[in-house]
């Protein structure tokens, strides 16, 4: 008995010195901790955790957990404690006394009896304020950190941009620089070949066998080549400037100036005496850049050789010609004298014969006398007697001498003109051959009873004459040779070879010469119609008829 | 969902910056290193990104070029373009409108804060 009584208060003293073990343990452990029933009562709680809370004792003994904790929050943590036993480190919300809220890191675990009968459970967690404190501070550092590093970047774009920049702009620099360099170098290039071809042409202008003068677009001289002050017998610096008008001042240029006209338009050609044994064949062309006239060139060409040459070949022509009349009018009478009988009887054959030769000589004689006519007209010699005369007169005359031919060829000649006509100032000779040329033309190739209508009439204070026929015509092709010497159309020659061409040539110049105009129409096949006029005369006595 | 947007950009600075901006405010953000490969991505990306940044001047296709060929692609010339200027020089923002840009950055300018609203201004 005593044994077991000592047993006892051994373990009596045991539990006891347990006991206060685990209460000073208890309460010495920092981390708050309590013990709940089943029914989440708090039935213990240690010093730290009545420390923190702000509950007494006796106020803290027999308090619901719900109070201290969030109430869904450790609803669903003790569930949870129940289901795992174990539940650890869940941050959740600690409400002390004061209502103050502490963030805590909770721990539950489960006491069960031997048999699995819940006792209830242990709470324990710590304090995260310093540590959430901490956190945020670490946080807000981050950040700092971050938008510093990020200033740092941010400022190092845009460095990099900016220089990249730079770099881009001076290579554009560079590349325009090399350009530019290209440029003026080609631009030299091209100054020194102008300056070759300047030079060159400088030289051509400088040492041109003719006169060479240019006008700019005022009509002011602006250039002038040594040849050109040779032929005038004038100095550039007397020339440089001046206008056509201004420079008709200087004797040796005066013809020029005069033949000219005080404006230079279009391409003007024209020969002008200078001086004694000294003629000038001027030219004048406009210079023209893109349709816009910007000057006016002037050629001066010495033609004084040429023109003697052409006057030595008149004279020639003139002499022989002459020469030639002689011997021919010889033959004339003598054939003639053959033919009348003269000479003694002539057989059929002898005549005809006979009279073949006589025409031919008489062809040769108007040959002759063209050619003549013509070298009068050249040398300017082919004066006229010009007197007053009346025009239907001269025609009647013409007619009259030709009406066996016009008969012959069985042609219906009419002469169309009123009773009276103004009075004409003519060389009744030359006027006479004129019209004796036309109606000689509309006779010989004309059509076996064909038509010819001469018309006399005034029109516009001129006397108009028209010889209108049916002949063969003139070609279109052919039409612009008509009045040039020696002239003869293909078609007129078919049909007959005899004729010199010099016929219509001397008529324009008698013509012209009297102040008329002389034209045509025709149509090959078909017929041809000439046409003169002549200026009726002013009243003044020189001599009539 | 996140809205998606497409950095195409040669610079590694750049790209780091501008991702990590980005992602940190939610959007999620897919990178090409040149006008290349950002069409290809386009191309690929299905659905097609929210929000195009591009950079004008990079290797092989520059950013003009890549706007040019989205406009001729049906399913690419919707899509919003953000470009990324080096210096804000006026004939290339000048071209960058013309060719359809909505908004434009500049390097020489540069301010993150910026990249935010002009991105938020476009996708929310």
């Amino acid at each position: 008995m005593e044994e077991e009584n000592q047993k006892i208060s051994l373990l009596v003293e045991d539990i006891s010195l347990l006991q206060n073990y685990i209460e000073d343990l208890f309460n010495f452990l920092p981390t708050p901790i309590c013990f709940i029933s089943p029914r989440k009562v708090i039935l213990e709680a240690n010093l730290a955790f009545k420390e923190i809370s702000g509950y007494t004792t006796e106020e803290i003994i027999g308090k619901s957990i719900e109070e201290i904790f969030k109430k869904e929050e450790i609803e669903s943590l003790l569930k949870e404690a129940s289901e795992k036993e174990l539940v650890k480190e869940k941050e959740t919300v600690f409400i002390t006394r004061e209502g103050k809220e502490i963030p805590v890191s909770l721990s539950i675990k489960l006491r069960k009896s031997p048999e699995g009968e819940a006792l209830g459970y242990f709470l324990g967690f710590f304090d995260l304020s310093q540590i959430k404190i901490v956190e945020t501070q670490l946080r807000e550092k981050i950040k700092e950190l971050e938008e510093l590093g990020e200033k740092e970047l941010v400022l190092r774009i845009r460095e990099i941009a900016k220089s990249k920049d730079i770099e881009r702009k001076v290579e554009e620099l560079e590349k325009t620089r090399k350009a530019l360099m290209n440029i003026l170098e080609d631009v030299e290039e091209e100054r020194k070949k102008a300056e070759e071809e300047k030079s060159k042409t400088l030289a051509i202008i400088q040492n041109f066998v003719d006169g060479l003068l240019v006008f700019d677009k005022e009509g002011k001289v602006s250039l002038i080549n040594p040849q050109a002050e040779n032929f005038c017998k004038l100095k550039r610096k007397e020339v440089i400037g001046k206008s056509i008008l201004e420079l008709s001042q200087f004797p040796d240029f005066k013809p020029i100036a005069e033949a000219v006209g005080r404006e230079m338009k279009g391409i003007f050609r024209k020969e002008v005496p200078l001086r004694k044994d000294f003629i000038l064949e001027v030219t004048t062309v406009p210079i023209m850049r893109e349709e816009e006239k910007i000057g006016t060139l002037m050629i001066l060409h010495d033609v004084t050789r040429e023109k003697m040459i052409e006057r030595m070949k008149t004279e020639f022509v003139s002499i022989s010609a002459h020469q030639l009349r002689t011997p021919l009018s010889a033959i004339k009478w003598t054939l003639k004298m053959f033919l009348d009988g003269d000479l003694g009887e002539l057989t059929k054959e002898q005549r005809e014969f006979l009279e073949k030769i006589y025409q031919s000589n008489e062809r040769m004689i108007n040959l002759i006398n063209d050619l003549l006519n013509v070298t009068r007209i050249e040398e300017g010699r082919y004066l006229y007697r010009p007197v007053l005369a009346d025009i239907i007169q001269i025609c009647q005359s013409v007619i009259d001498s030709y009406k066996e031919e016009i008969g012959k060829k069985n042609l219906k000649f009419e002469f169309k003109r009123p009773k009276e006509l103004p009075k004409v100032r003519v060389d009744i000779e030359k006027i006479s051959f004129a019209i004796q040329n036309l109606l000689e033309n509309a006779i010989r190739y004309n059509r076996e009873g064909g038509e010819i209508e001469i018309t006399l009439e005034e029109k516009e204070g001129k006397i108009k004459f028209s010889i209108r026929d049916t002949g063969i015509g003139i070609p279109k092709d052919q039409q612009h040779r008509v009045f040039t010497k020696f002239f003869r159309a293909p078609n007129a020659i078919r049909m007959e070879t005899e004729g010199s061409g010099l016929g219509l040539f001397i008529t324009k110049n008698i013509i012209e010469a009297h102040g008329g105009e002389i034209w045509f129409e025709s149509e090959e096949g078909k017929g041809t119609t000439f046409y003169f006029t002549l200026p009726v005369a002013s009243n003044t006595n020189v001599g009539t008829i | 969902m996140a809205k998606k947007i497409l950095l195409v950009e040669d610079e590694d600075i750049m790209v780091d910056l501008l991702q990590r901006k980005l992602t940190k405010e939610g959007y999620e953000v897919f990178v090409a290193r040149d006008g290349e490969e950002g069409l290809k991505k386009m191309r690929e990306m299905d659905p097609k990104p929210d929000l195009i940044l591009l950079d004008i001047i990079m290797p092989k296709m520059g950013g003009f070029e890549v706007m040019e060929e989205m406009a001729k692609d049906e399913s690419l010339k919707k899509i919003p373009v953000i470009v990324i200027s080096n210096s804000g020089q006026p004939v290339e923002l000048d071209r960058a409108k013309k060719l359809g840009a909505k908004d434009w950055l500049i390097k020489t300018e540069f301010d993150p804060k910026e990249v935010l609203e002009k991105v938020k201004k476009q996708i929310g």
